[in-house]
This record gives C-alpha cells, sequence and structure tokens, in this order.
C-alpha cells in the first residue's frame, strides 16, 4: 500500500473505537470495542489490523479527560489564588441547581478547601499592582504542596489577563522549587475576566493534565514514530505534545469531531465550501446538535457537568434523547421519554440484558423501524429480542389506554420532539431559519429519526453520509492542524480607532505564541483574527472576524459586523448606541491537504425498488404497512427511489418516511428532499 | 376535546421553550449587571384569560406575583391594539416592589387576543430616597417612581412621554433606557414564536393544549397534596424590625383532601417600615412551598396554583394596601413567610420538610458618582446556608428559597464600580449541626475608593435559622463596617449609612440549620 499520504482517524467511543483509514484512493473502515482501562490497546489492536506503517499520521480522538472529569479520576489538584478568593471555586455563582426542590447536591469542586492557598498580592482593575507579591510565603507554600503530594497545580490570581506578573512569578518559582510539578497559569489558558469562570477553567487543566500527558506520552511511544494528533474541543488537532500542555482544551473534543465530519462531508457532496447544515449525532444516552451558517461555531461556554469551562469549543447543544432513553407513564398519566438512559447496562430491553423500562430503541423495534437482523452485514449484529420489547411496551400502554403500536409511535415522536427542541434551540432561538439549513444525522440511530424530525421543523433537505456511523472517525481526518490564543482587550472602539497601535502589539504577540504552537510543518499556518464586541455596558460580546493586517477601515468594517449579527441573533441593532472591544482572538491553522475521503463510484441506475424484499413498519395509523427494505451496500451512484423504505447497513439504519424521495450521489451519500402531498 | 397524551408532552415542550428563549434574549441584551449577571428576571407566557401557561424558571418569589400583573393590566385596559406594551410596577396594582418593573405584550391571531407573554426584571435603580431603590422607608412614596399599568406602546408606537416620566425619575437613566428596550426584545421573540405556532398548528390545537396542560398539572398537584394528612397545622415565625423589635407572621395550613389552605390569621398589621408585602408575594412563597413537596418534574404554570388558596388578614404584613413601604417584603418577608410556612408544614410532613434556610437574601445596594463624576447605583444580594433536609446536609453559600439570582463577577463589579471586594468566603462551621448540617454561610466584604451610600436590608441577624428534629440552628448573619482607621463598627441588619475612602463593609450571611440530632448514623 502507498502511504506517503496515508492518514487514520482514530476515534475512542463509549462502546466502540472506530478506525477509518485513508491514503487518498482507499479507505477502510473498522470498529473494535473500546479497551476501557487503557484506550491504546484497542488502537494498537486495531492499527495492527489495519497493517498500518510508519509513514501514517494518526488523527485521535480521545475522551480521556472526558473521562476523568466524570468520574473524578484526575490528579490532585492544588489552586493558589489571590488572598481572600480560595473559596470562590466553591461558591461559583452561588446558585442553587435545582430551583423547587428541598434536598439537592452540588458536585464538589475539584480542588478541595484543604488544597486551595491564599496568597498575598493583588493586582487592580487598571492592571496596577496594589499589593506586591509575598515572596516570603512561597517556601511554606512549597512545603505545604509536597506534604499533600500535589501532582498538579492551577494558578488564578485576579486580573492576571491585565498584569499577569504575579502568576508569572510564582511559577517560575515553583519551577525551580518543584521542577517535575506541572503547572498551570490562568493567564495562558483563559486571560479573559470573570473570576470563577477562569479558575474553574484553570483548575479543570490542572486536574486533567497529568493523566493526558500520561497517556499521548506512552500512546507516542508505543507508536514508533508515527506523528500523533490530538482533537481539541474548538475542532482543530494538535500535536500530541502541545496538546498535553493545555489538555482541558480536550475535554469536549469528541462531539467536535462529528461535527466536522458532518461539515466536510456536506462541502463536498452539497458542492459548496459554506454549507449552511445543522448536524445531528443521535447516540445510546444523548443527542448532540449543531448549527453550522456556512462555517462550524464556535463558544466560550460550555460546562463540563456544572463546572463552567470557558476554553473555545465547538458550539454543540446536547439533550438527553438517545436510543436508550427511557419511556415512563408519570402519575398525571402522560408519557415521558429520557433523560435517564439505561446506559451500556442493562441496556435497551430488547438487549436482553435485564432491562425492563423500553427505551426509544425497543420502541423502534416494535414499530419494525429496526430489523431483528442485518441484511448483508459484514458482521452479525447484536440479535434484538422483538417480544420482550413488546412486552416492555405494553405494560406501560395498559396505563396509557393505548394500543401497543400508537404507545411505541408516542415514544418515538416525543424523543422526536426533544431533539426538534434542541434544534430550534440552535437555530430558532439564534435567529437562524431551520428551513434554509440541510439536516445531516449521524451515530446510529441518527438516520433512522431524520426525516420525521425534518418535517416538524420544515426542513426540506436531508444529507446521510455514506458511514453516519463512523463520521466522528472521518471528521478526525479532515480536521485542520489548528490553534487558539486569546488576550482580553476592553477598549471604546474611538479610543481603538484613534490609537490602533497597541492593538496590533497585541496580535504581534498572539500570533507569536499561535505560530510556535504549531511549530513542526515548514508551511505558513493561515492566521485568522476576531475581536469580542458588545455594545458598551452589555454583559455578553458577539465574536466578530477582524481582518489582518488591522487598519481603521477593518476595524469599522468589524463594528459594521457587530451591528447585523446583533440583530440576526437578538433581534435589534443601533448603531447610535458606542460599541467597545472584549477580547481579541487569534487563531492558526494548517489546512489538512487530506479532504474528506471516499470513492467516486461510476454511475449505475440498475437499482430497483420492486426487487428489494419488504418489511413491516408503522408510521401514523396502528397498522403497519409492508415497505422495502433497502442493504446500503445495494445503492450505487444514480440509485434513486421513493419513501417509504429502510435502508440498512453495518455502522446504522435510515428510515426513509412517505413523501421523501432518495438519490445517491457519486461519493455514495444520500439526499433526501421532500415533497409535499396533495392532498394534505 | 380528545387529549393525544403525546401532544401534551410535546406542547409542554414548546411553551416553556418560549419562555426560555424570551429569557435568553432579556439576558443578553441587556444592559445593568442585575440582569445580565445576576440574571434577576423572569419571563411567562399566559392566555388570553391571563392563566400562566408556561415561566422560565428563575426565580420563585415571582410565582403568584407575575400571574398578578397579567391580571391587573387585563383589568387596566380593555382594548388591545398588536404592538401595545403595557408597563407597570405598582405593588398595588399588580407589582411586587417597584424595582420590579413588569412589561406584557398581547399576542394577536387576526384580531383575536389569544396569549400574552410577560417578562419582569429587577432594574438596579428606580429612584426614591436612596440608591438602589430599597430604601428604609415608610411609605411608598419614598421607594422610587410608581408605574400604574400604562401602555408604554401603542401599537408598535413608544408613547415617549411615558418613557420620559420614568427616565427623568431613575438615577441611572441610560442604562433602565437599555434594560427597558431588552424587555421589549424579549416580547417580540416571544411573540414571533407563538405566532409561528398558531401558524403551523392552528388556533384550536394550541389553545386546546394550552389549557389541558394546565389541567393535567393541577392534576399532578392534587394527587399528590391527596396523599397527605388532612388536618390544621400552625406555627409562627418573626421577622427582625430593628435590633430589638420583632414582628410576627402566623400561619394556619389546613390539608383537606386535594386542596390545601394558608391562613395568615394572627399576622402582625402593617408596619412603618419597608419589611410589609402585598398578597402577591406571600402567595408566591406558599406556591413555591407546595412545588417543592411535587416529587414529579411538572410544568409550572396556573393549574399547578388551582388546589392552592392563601388568605391574609387586610392591612396585615403580609397583605399591605397603599401606601404602605414594600421595599424589602418581596426579599426578606418572602423568605420569613416561607419559613413559617415550612414550620407549619413539618407537622404535617416530618420526613420532607428541611430546616430552616438562611432565610434572608442579605441585600446590598451601594450608589454615589465614580471619580468622574458618572452616578452608578448597584444591587447585590448574598448566598448562605441551606438548610439541612431530612436525608441530606444543605448546601454552603447558594440563594435559597425565594430567590436564585447568581452573584456579579468581583472582576465585572471592580471594572464598573469604585470599590473592591476583598474577601469572598464560606463560613467554616456556620451551619446548624445535626444528624445532617445545615449549609454554611459565606462572608463578602467590600473596600470603598469613594465616598458612597450604602443600604443594607437583612435579617437573621438576631434570630438564627432554626433547626429541625433536634438539628442544631444555623449561624446568625452579622454586618460590620472596618473604619479607613480599623475601627469596627457592628451595624444592625437594616441600615443606610454614608462610607468613606477606605472604610470596609463586612457581611457575613446566615448558616442553614441541622436536621435531626440523631447522629449515630451520621452521613459524612
Amino acid at each position: 500500500m502507498n502511504n506517503r499520504h496515508s492518514c487514520i482517524g482514530i476515534d475512542v467511543g463509549g462502546t466502540f473505537t472506530d478506525f477509518v483509514f485513508t491514503n487518498g484512493l482507499d479507505i477502510k473502515i473498522i470498529k473494535i470495542p473500546t479497551s476501557t482501562d487503557d484506550q491504546s490497546h484497542a488502537i494498537l489492536q486495531g492499527l495492527e489490523l489495519l497493517s498500518v506503517d510508519h509513514h501514517t499520521s494518526i488523527r485521535h480522538g480521545t475522551t480521556i479527560a472526558t473521562n476523568a472529569l466524570l468520574e473524578r479520576r484526575g490528579a490532585k489538584t492544588a489552586l493558589i489564588t489571590t488572598r481572600g478568593f480560595a473559596d470562590v471555586l466553591e461558591i461559583g455563582r452561588q446558585a442553587r441547581p435545582q430551583l423547587y426542590k428541598f434536598s439537592q447536591s452540588k458536585s464538589p469542586p475539584l480542588a478541595p478547601r484543604s488544597l486551595r492557598f491564599e496568597i498575598n498580592e493583588r493586582v487592580n482593575h487598571l492592571g496596577e499592582i496594589q499589593h506586591p507579591i509575598d515572596t516570603h510565603s512561597f517556601a511554606e507554600l512549597v512545603h505545604s504542596l509536597e506534604q499533600n503530594s500535589i501532582e498538579s497545580v492551577a494558578v488564578c490570581f485576579f486580573f492576571s489577563f491585565l498584569n499577569p506578573c504575579h502568576e508569572y512569578h510564582i511559577a517560575e518559582f515553583l519551577k525551580k522549587a518543584v521542577p517535575d510539578l506541572p503547572v498551570t497559569l490562568s493567564v495562558d489558558l483563559l486571560p479573559e475576566y470573570r473570576e470563577y469562570e477562569r479558575t474553574s477553567t484553570t483548575v479543570i487543566n490542572a486536574y486533567v493534565r497529568p493523566l493526558v500527558m500520561n497517556y499521548l506520552t506512552r500512546l507516542k511511544e508505543k507508536l514508533n514514530g508515527k506523528r500523533l494528533y490530538v482533537m481539541q474541543s474548538h475542532g482543530g488537532t494538535l500535536s500530541s505534545e502541545q496538546a498535553s500542555l493545555e489538555a482541558a482544551r480536550l475535554v469536549l473534543s469528541g462531539p467536535a469531531a462529528g461535527v466536522i465530519g458532518a461539515f466536510s462531508v456536506s462541502q463536498q457532496a452539497l458542492k459548496t465550501t459554506t454549507p449552511q447544515i445543522l448536524a445531528l449525532d443521535m447516540g445510546g444516552t444523548s443527542t448532540d446538535v449543531s448549527l453550522c451558517p456556512g462555517k462550524i461555531r464556535q463558544t466560550t461556554e460550555s460546562k463540563i457537568g456544572d463546572m463552567p469551562l470557558g476554553l473555545p469549543t465547538t458550539e454543540i447543544h446536547t439533550v438527553g434523547a438517545g436510543g436508550g432513553s427511557l419511556a415512563q407513564v408519570d402519575t398525571g398519566g402522560i408519557l415521558r421519554v429520557g433523560p435517564q438512559s439505561s446506559g451500556a447496562m442493562p441496556g435497551p430491553v430488547c438487549y436482553g440484558q435485564g432491562g425492563q423500562i423500553p427505551t426509544v430503541t425497543d420502541a423502534n423495534l416494535v414499530l419494525g423501524r429496526l430489523t431483528q437482523t442485518d441484511v448483508r452485514s459484514r458482521k452479525p449484529t447484536r440479535t434484538l429480542n422483538k417480544a420482550l420489547a413488546r412486552r416492555a411496551i405494553e405494560r406501560i400502554a395498559d396505563k396509557l389506554e393505548l394500543s401497543v403500536n400508537d404507545t411505541a409511535l408516542g415514544i418515538v415522536r416525543i424523543a422526536n420532539a426533544t431533539m426538534e427542541r434542541a434544534l430550534r434551540h440552535v437555530s430558532i432561538e439564534r435567529g437562524y431559519d431551520p428551513r434554509s439549513f440541510v439536516l445531516v444525522p449521524f451515530g446510529g440511530a441518527g438516520p433512522l429519526h431524520a426525516c420525521e424530525i425534518a418535517q416538524s421543523l420544515h426542513i426540506k433537505k436531508i444529507l446521510i453520509p455514506r458511514h453516519p456511523g463512523v463520521l466522528s472517525a472521518l471528521g478526525l481526518l479532515t480536521a485542520d492542524l489548528s490553534t487558539e490564543a486569546s488576550q482580553a482587550y476592553l477598549s471604546t472602539i474611538t479610543a481603538l480607532v484613534a490609537t490602533p497601535q497597541q492593538l496590533l502589539e497585541t496580535i504581534d504577540q498572539l500570533k507569536s505564541i499561535v505560530v510556535s504552537r504549531l511549530s513542526s510543518d515548514s508551511s505558513a499556518p493561515l492566521i485568522d483574527c476576531n475581536l469580542d464586541l458588545r455594545y458598551q455596558g452589555q454583559s455578553y460580546d458577539l465574536r466578530i472576524p477582524l481582518t489582518l493586517p488591522v487598519n481603521i477601515e477593518g476595524i469599522q468594517t468589524a463594528v459594521k459586523g457587530f451591528h447585523i449579527a446583533h440583530h440576526q441573533r437578538y433581534g435589534y441593532s443601533d448603531e447610535e448606541l458606542p460599541v467597545e472591544s472584549v477580547a481579541v482572538r487569534l487563531s492558526a491553522r494548517l489546512p489538512q491537504k487530506i479532504r474528506y475521503p471516499t470513492i467516486q463510484g461510476q454511475r449505475n441506475s440498475s437499482f430497483k425498488l420492486s426487487d428489494c424484499p419488504s418489511t413491516s413498519v408503522c408510521f401514523k395509523e396502528d397498522q403497519p404497512i409492508k415497505i422495502p427494505l433497502i442493504a446500503r451496500d445495494q445503492l450505487t451512484f444514480g440509485s434513486s427511489f421513493s419513501g417509504p423504505a429502510l435502508v440498512v447497513q453495518y455502522d446504522s439504519t435510515l428510515l426513509v418516511t412517505p413523501n421523501w424521495t432518495a438519490r445517491v450521489d457519486q461519493w455514495q451519500n444520500l439526499h433526501l428532499k421532500f415533497h409535499q402531498d396533495d392532498d394534505s | 376535546m380528545i387529549v393525544d397524551p403525546i401532544l401534551v408532552e410535546i406542547y409542554r415542550h414548546r411553551f416553556v421553550g418560549i419562555a426560555e428563549e424570551m429569557g435568553v434574549t432579556l439576558r443578553r441584551t441587556a444592559y445593568s449587571p442585575n440582569i445580565k449577571e445576576r440574571l434577576d428576571f423572569s419571563c411567562a407566557v399566559f392566555d388570553s384569560q391571563g392563566n400562566m401557561i408556561a415561566q422560565a424558571a428563575h426565580i420563585p418569589v415571582h410565582l403568584g406575583a407575575i400571574p398578578a400583573s397579567c391580571a391587573s393590566a387585563l383589568n387596566a385596559f380593555s382594548e388591545w391594539q398588536a404592538g401595545d406594551v403595557v408597563i407597570l410596577n405598582d405593588p398595588f396594582s399588580g407589582g411586587n416592589h417597584l424595582p420590579d418593573i413588569t412589561m406584557l405584550s398581547p399576542v394577536f391571531d387576526g384580531q383575536e387576543i389569544l396569549f400574552f407573554v410577560a417578562s419582569r426584571a429587577h432594574h438596579a435603580d428606580v429612584g426614591g430616597m436612596s440608591p438602589g431603590s430599597l430604601p428604609l422607608s415608610s411609605e411608598i412614596f419614598q421607594e422610587g417612581i410608581v408605574i400604574p399599568p400604562v401602555k408604554l406602546y401603542e401599537a408598535g408606537g413608544l408613547n415617549e412621554s411615558i418613557m420620559w416620566m420614568i427616565l427623568a425619575n431613575v438615577r441611572t437613566p441610560n442604562e433602565r433606557k437599555g434594560d427597558l428596550a431588552a424587555q421589549c426584545a424579549a416580547h417580540s421573540v416571544g411573540q414571533q414564536r407563538l405566532s409561528q405556532l398558531l401558524l403551523n398548528h392552528g388556533k384550536d390545537e394550541v389553545c386546546s393544549y394550552a389549557t389541558y396542560l394546565q389541567q393535567y398539572s393541577e392534576r399532578i398537584v392534587r394527587s399528590t397534596i391527596e396523599t397527605w394528612p388532612d388536618g390544621t397545622y400552625h406555627y409562627q415565625d418573626q421577622l427582625e424590625l430593628t435590633d430589638t423589635k420583632m414582628a410576627t407572621i402566623c400561619v394556619s395550613v389546613e390539608i383537606d383532601g386535594s386542596n390545601i389552605n394558608f391562613d395568615f390569621e394572627g399576622t402582625d398589621p402593617t408596619l412603618n417600615a419597608p419589611l410589609n408585602t402585598v398578597l402577591a408575594v406571600t402567595i408566591s412563597a406558599c406556591y413555591y412551598v407546595v412545588l417543592c413537596l411535587i416529587k414529579e418534574e411538572i410544568p409550572v404554570n396556573s393549574g399547578c396554583f388551582h388546589p392552592i388558596s392563601v388568605t391574609a388578614p387586610k392591612d396585615s404584613l403580609v397583605n399591605a394596601s397603599w401606601p404602605a413601604a414594600v421595599a424589602s417584603g418581596n426579599v426578606e418577608t418572602s423568605q420569613r413567610i416561607t419559613d413559617t410556612v415550612l414550620g407549619a408544614m413539618a407537622k404535617a410532613l416530618v420526613d420532607e420538610i428541611p430546616a430552616a434556610s438562611q432565610g434572608t437574601m442579605n441585600n446590598i445596594t451601594i450608589g454615589g458618582k465614580t471619580a468622574d463624576g458618572t452616578a452608578y447605583t448597584y444591587y447585590e444580594t448574598l448566598g448562605g446556608g441551606m438548610g439541612a433536609a431530612p436525608d441530606q446536609h444543605g448546601l454552603s453559600g447558594v440563594h435559597v428559597h425565594m430567590s436564585n439570582t447568581r452573584n456579579t463577577p468581583i472582576e465585572a463589579l471592580e471594572m464598573q464600580f469604585p470599590f473592591q471586594v476583598t474577601e469572598y468566603a464560606l463560613i467554616n462551621g456556620s451551619g446548624g449541626d445535626g444528624k445532617f448540617r445545615g449549609g454554611d454561610g459565606l462572608i463578602r466584604e467590600y473596600q470603598f475608593m469613594e465616598k458612597a451610600t450604602v443600604t443594607v436590608l437583612s435579617e437573621r441577624r438576631k434570630l438564627a435559622p432554626w433547626g429541625l428534629n433536634g438539628g442544631s440552628s444555623g449561624q446568625r448573619g452579622k454586618n460590620t463596617l472596618i473604619t479607613d482607621e480599623g475601627q469596627e463598627v457592628s451595624l444592625s441588619g437594616q441600615f443606610t449609612r454614608e462610607v468613606n475612602p477606605g472604610d470596609r463593609l463586612r457581611i457575613e450571611t446566615p448558616g442553614g440549620g441541622g436536621y435531626s440530632s440523631d447522629k449515630n448514623s451520621r452521613n459524612t
């Protein structure tokens, strides 16, 4: 095999580790059960199966940082902060998690009170040193860190984003005193205002950093010199060495890869660099949705559990509706679906692992939307027990006084309503009309629900990728090598325009940071600059592109862009109101030479729906109807058919409902189009 | 009507989604830290009769009070046009206290009003005798501008005279103007969404489910109340008027089948102080307690409230009439009403009611001028200890019961106001002891750069939050001024005073009460 430009995407999920290998001509896909004790076992196993040589570069999406946080298996972490504020991390924003509940709990902070140390120092809101840092206390601090066997340190001082000298000072001291102790400075990670969010982010990084660094170092050693790049939450990859330093940037990388996969496949299939898509990734316990208005958007307001993470993250909204979501009848006699999930164990009732409460998967099975045995699959799938699923649904159907099929349909419709609300949240609530977007469903279950969800939002086009079940691994292959850095920059636009010199200097500094992080390759990275702008007096800003090199016209264009963006998002704008900048952000990226890898097929329109076997599926009415059952491998470039039909394949199932027509493009993607019924 | 139990759930998502989206818009476009950082607001959707269909849950004290605003506006106007926006803050005409400004807009389907959308936001200043408009007043006229239900917009056109009138009466007019615009932006989002819903699904279906959702919530609340033991349960608790003078709140809770009545007979008469409340606030506290006892997560709408009735003697502390002072009734008395109701309910539901929480919001308002002469007002409320529950320790440093606003980030406030925060910490061990411990209170200490006027309204400085079933009470709160010269001055629960550059104001908030003296099976 010619491996000169070969590349492999490896996405570690809860159940499976997905591999997508390509050398630009060929594409290979495998799934291996995830090795939960050490994720690298399954990775090495897969690499061996694919007999990948050392020229192959590896793009890796890992859940190691996420799991460390969710399972609380990170490093013993100390926080060093300004005198008087050790409890900021614990108090948070002072709100209780639930409004109407007498008995409630919050997850304890990652650094407990006894490991939060205060230092006498203070920088004020102008960046002036109000109290110089008390260097005499350093020796005692080091003693405490050693006594407590601290494995990682987070430093967050007030207003360090305006003047970082105290954070630098203590970092330098610690480096000499305890050279092996990893230290995360808030100014390096997130130099922006709001002390709680910044502290939380810094502590998250310190907490996951040793584990991530360890894992990536060991993995790299085992890879015999293959290049290893790791996916980050903002949707770019970075060399494993750089990635370990800012481990918090990996926390939400899994869903990010899926969005990139969806976006890349859309760029190709829709023949535009700026596709307008709604990505819908439906998994077992939850569904991730993301709106891409011609680009992948980012946010800096993510949360892990109840801990804020202020780093740029691909904008994804998650709701508790997935194949494993439980369906139950409440005391008011109403059917509820999720957010509780059957999890991996016992899983849906039909898995026969002891589950009693029916799930969305059980409903789909009873409705005939999932088949018990996979036609033409390369591997035998799990045998699904339809009788068990039916009995479980019967139990709640009795309470609702509905038929089993109506109840199962209800479960699916409620799960769809939850996903619909998620899609509304990212589109309509942000001023975007979903009707002008193409729905891109993926994950094991996304294509099964896509037609019905699209219809409820009046979306008329759906794009189903060739491999919806491994789209995240595909996304890893096409993600750019990239990094970003930001700096708080509070200034009125008037002042910016009058003296742009300081802004230019800040941008130059940020530029050297991002360029040095990408280091390795010879080609010059592409640099993007953004300004966070808001109306003076507001608290929430919008990110607006700023053309480089910066000049006064460029700043004015950005301000105009801000008014337009504000109007789009919030329904009003006022060009008379003064605008101010909050932060400046720079990103550098090296675009991937490998584009979305698929095989371009020959046109072949021999496919006939009438050749397919049929299967019974329930739609609106109680009685099931016979519809064609299509094996995805039968569909080739040029094939087309009208719904209803059920399409099955190795990694997913697609339900094409009535009123939708499908055609296959030259990359084997399915394009669905809605046709209004004449009589409705 | 044939109800599709599946569509019920779908409509529940739709209506709540609309209220939430209004909330997001308001937060994102607001100007004052109190709205944009602290989220001191609520948004709601009503049917044409003024029944609440959905509320974006933020502030429980608005529960019963927002429907009262809607009723008041419907009462005041019989003629409506598309594009109308009614504004009000008059506590005796649908408001709760003057800083909370409520706006209401109709949603038309053709010529017919089918819905109303409403927002209520706490504005950092509405004039009156002290900056921040939470003064130590004795009648309402000292508390700020009183806005009866009037149309701020008529058929989409701004009634500029009313806007001028409002802005002329407040200390920070530009901020007010921006925040009022943010409320309007939230309304237009709510209107658009409802109109679209009507367009897509038709008036009959949308309205039927709006009604059915209320019946559904009512059914769940009734089925819960039915499980409670019938009977009448009494309790009384006290509010601190001054360091030595207390006022008493009495309640008799009568549980009868699926109905519950809260009767405040015996409560002290209206005071010559700002601690009085209008009945809407008292009702909110009762609603809140019942909602907390419903095990399932139900849609919060007017249906929830049908099984609940509230009676209180006219001109009492908990049912004040014009022109009583009510500034702190909403924030402080509402907490004590909750404590009193919980005390009574604990006699009926031994295993479900928690010990007393901090029982105050520790309101701080600071006003003055920055070095360049610009007027500012700052408002903050502080969290404290939550009372221990029968199965759980209380949370520390959080808002309890009738409030759930956030704090203003210290770096944000220091960039905006001429003072600093020098300490923000939990008070270890201030929660009451017991099998389950009460949550800890917290300390927030401010240091001033410029002269300023400070008003603090706080409670539980003399009477500690009580423990339950043998649990100890939480530690009392404390207010202290440390002058520039280092002299410590002990301050009472409620005060207004001038402070000088270098002075430090130290607020220590109460801990929550502990639950049960049985420590054998102590859970840590």
